[in-house]
């Protein structure tokens, strides 16, 4: 279908504006003098199969937003998703269950991720049946259970018998989690899939993931707040800041020697489990960041503490720097 | 001192159709004035039941409850609801881990806010509301433009941060965090919980922290309480118990986290799971997955006890003086 250089997922300028409603009536006003929020702005990226790419950022920089356009929940303002060199808007409209097999999304939000009025049997079971997974409903069954104890969610009778009111936040995440790996999907979106779950159950959960990316090839986007855990489980790491990817590269170059001045901020933030630990965060200033027409310099310029005057100018371009890393920022210089 | 809140034996059981889940059995803590609590433990272990049933938010026909929670000599367990509904966010303040669902998806936030700020002042004017709610929502880190959103334009971590200001509108005495910050990067994360802190300072705020996330007990609590399947396992200073964790399950926790630097291990769990709720076993909660497990620990039930530096553990196998 496609050739080996063709990256298995291709996300092609994507951007995603949404209407700035300030109060005021837009009847007559151009597309051009509205205001935007743009929430994802001109991200493209990268990936194989069996990879798993972690996405970190500030609350609000858009990653759910990208999630949710890769599985074409929302369709881009501009810009495309390919998926083995296939446009992803194009396979949605040939075959529209094929695709949503084939690409699968854990949401960030456990609580409203299922329909409150079934028990988790049902839950789990209407996909199974409707994509034709497992010869019978026993068989069904017998997968549902399994998977719940594979998950540590014990005794699984009584859970399947359960409403999702009647589970924890941690418990909802893992069934959310357990449900998108049935369809063994080409490509998932995690979104904050472990916010929850405390590191004892939580490394079940990732190497359940981490062994479905390896032994189906599935690639796994890690969306995460968890910088330690995000460089546990990810081949590369994408730092996003209002919409932006502003630094890309192999997970342990970003994390030993982040570059941009945000991945550097976010990185020096990271505090420790030792009470006595000393950190030396890097400062981070100015007024709360808005992604309504932002620009027209770096967008982090404003609360950035190497920011120079060239930094007002224009957007940065990328900084290649070794091994694919690069960077966005004009205070920096190639090597 | 009297202490700010002083939970005695409180239990709390869901009643289902087919099985009773003991959700929390027989917690017992204080926490004083200004003081901050950490409470950390297993997914399903029952940490938002407690704080649900403090506040008197679970259906009342389908759960029991025994046990008291005195907070400043009222019994929050047995108090009417008009009394209740009387402290809760004006003295008693929570951001649930549903917060995210929590607002009304018709109303902008600005108005939701101002709904929720009449409850205590009535006669509040707009300008009024206006004023607090941005002076909060700066030291949340968000823009004004917030004001007029509706819930759905807003992300996972905004809405956290909506539920954050709305909590602290009135300056409660007891500020109750269910993983308030799960969607917050650890930048802003971090600017939250230090001005929380400053204001604990200042106005003798207290605050209860439930989080998966030890580094946030480790930056901002004191005291940190480790709950095992409904039962208080350990409960100390934060340096303490972090440091040299005593219970097993304690050490199984603090032993699994990654870390940002040195080499990348395989992620390790604590083999095993919950015990069934609605079926606690005899002995230890925590014996069929504990390393050293005695004989004792599968038949008789430890006791929380209290160990030379005040921390107090519920463990055979660490000893320590009985307490009471
Ligand atoms: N339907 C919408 N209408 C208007 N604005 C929206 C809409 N959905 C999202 N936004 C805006 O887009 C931006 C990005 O939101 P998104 O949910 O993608 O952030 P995020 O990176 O997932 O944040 P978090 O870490 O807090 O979950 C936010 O500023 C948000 O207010
Ligand atoms: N309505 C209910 N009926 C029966 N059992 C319930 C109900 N609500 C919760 N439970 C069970 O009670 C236990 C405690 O739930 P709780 O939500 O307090 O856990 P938690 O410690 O907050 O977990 P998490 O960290 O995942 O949020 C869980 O095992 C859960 O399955
Ligand atoms: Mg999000
Ligand atoms: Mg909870």
């Amino acid at each position: 279908m496609s050739d080996k250089n063709t990256p298995f997922l291709t996300i092609d300028h994507i951007t995603k504006w949404y209407p700035h409603n300030d109060g005021r009536i837009h009847l007559f006003r151009s597309r051009e003098k509205r205001s935007w929020v743009k929430a994802v702005d001109d991200v493209s990226l990268t990936m194989n199969r069996g990879e798993v790419l972690g996405i970190i950022g500030e609350s609000g920089c858009g990653k759910s937003t990208l999630g949710r356009i890769l599985v074409r929940l929302e369709s881009p303002t501009s810009g495309d998703v390919l998926l083995g060199g296939r446009s992803t808007a194009q396979m949605l409209r040939e075959d529209r269950k094929a695709f949503r097999k084939r690409v699968q999304i854990v949401f960030q939000n456990p609580f409203d991720t299922f329909t409150p009025r079934d028990t988790i049997q049902k839950i789990l079971m209407r996909p199974l049946r409707n994509y034709g997974i497992g010869a019978s409903d026993e068989e069904r069954l017998a997968m549902c259970r399994e998977a719940l104890e594979a998950g540590g969610l014990h005794p699984t009778d009584e859970i399947l018998k359960r409403y999702p009111h009647e589970l924890s936040g941690g418990q909802l995440q893992r069934i959310s989690i357990i449900r998108s790996m049935f369809f063994k999907p080409d490509l998932i979106i995690a979104d904050e899939p472990v916010s929850m779950l405390d590191v004892s159950v939580r490394a079940d959960i990732i190497n359940m993931l981490l062994d479905l990316a390896k032994k189906n090839n599935t690639a796994v986007i890690f969306i995460s707040h968890d910088i330690a855990l995000t460089r546990y489980i990810s081949d590369h790491i994408a730092v996003m800041y209002l919409g932006r990817v502003v630094e890309y590269g192999r997970t342990d170059d970003v994390i030993a020697g982040p570059r941009h001045p945000y991945t550097r901020v976010l990185i020096s933030h990271c505090a420790d489990v030792d009470p006595d630990q000393a950190r030396d965060s890097l400062p981070i200033t100015g007024e709360p960041p808005t992604p309504i027409n932002p620009g027209p310099g770096c967008y982090f310029a404003p609360r950035c503490f190497m920011a120079c005057e060239g930094c007002r100018a224009a957007y940065p371009g990328r900084v290649e720097l070794e091994n694919g890393h690069y960077v966005c920022c004009s205070c920096i210089r190639e090597e | 001192m009297e202490h700010l809140l002083d939970v005695r034996d409180l239990s709390i059981t869901y009643l289902n159709k087919s099985r009773n889940v003991q959700a929390v059995r027989h917690a017992s803590f204080t926490i004083d004035r200004g003081d901050s609590l950490g409470l950390v433990g297993e997914s399903g272990s029952g940490k938002s039941t407690l704080a649900m049933g403090m506040l008197r938010i679970l259906p009342e026909n389908s759960i029991e409850m025994t046990g008291s929670a005195l907070f400043m000599g009222k019994d929050l367990i047995s108090i009417s609801h008009e009394e209740m509904n009387r402290l809760r966010w004006k003295e008693i303040a929570v951001v649930f881990q549903k917060a995210m669902n929590a607002l009304s998806p018709v109303h902008r936030i600005g108005t939701q806010i101002e709904d929720i700020y009449r409850v205590h002042e009535p006669r509040a004017t707009k300008a009024e509301i206006h004023d607090r709610t941005m002076e909060l929502l700066r030291m949340v880190n968000m823009p004004e433009r917030v004001y007029r959103l509706y819930p759905h334009e807003m992300s996972g971590g905004m809405l956290q941060r909506v539920a954050i200001v709305i909590s602290l509108l009135h300056s409660p005495k007891l500020l109750v965090f269910d993983e308030a910050t799960t969607a917050l990067d650890v930048v802003t994360q971090g600017q939250i919980l230090e001005e929380v802190v400053a204001m604990e300072k200042t106005i003798e705020m207290t605050r209860i922290m439930i989080t998966h996330d030890m580094s946030v007990v480790a930056s901002s609590c004191r005291k940190v309480a480790v709950m095992y399947a409904g039962e208080l396992v350990e409960i100390g200073m934060v340096r303490d118990v972090l440091k040299q964790p005593l219970h097993p399950y304690t050490q199984g926790l603090m032993s699994s986290f990654p870390s940002l630097k040195g080499e990348k291990k395989q992620l390790r769990a604590i083999p095993g799971f919950l015990p069934d709720l609605s079926d606690p076993p005899a002995g230890c909660a925590f014996a069929s997955r504990c390393p050293h497990c005695t004989q004792q620990c599968l038949s008789q039930k430890p006791v929380l006890r209290e160990m030379p530096d005040g921390r107090r553990v519920a463990c055979h196998l660490v000893g320590g003086q009985k307490h009471e």
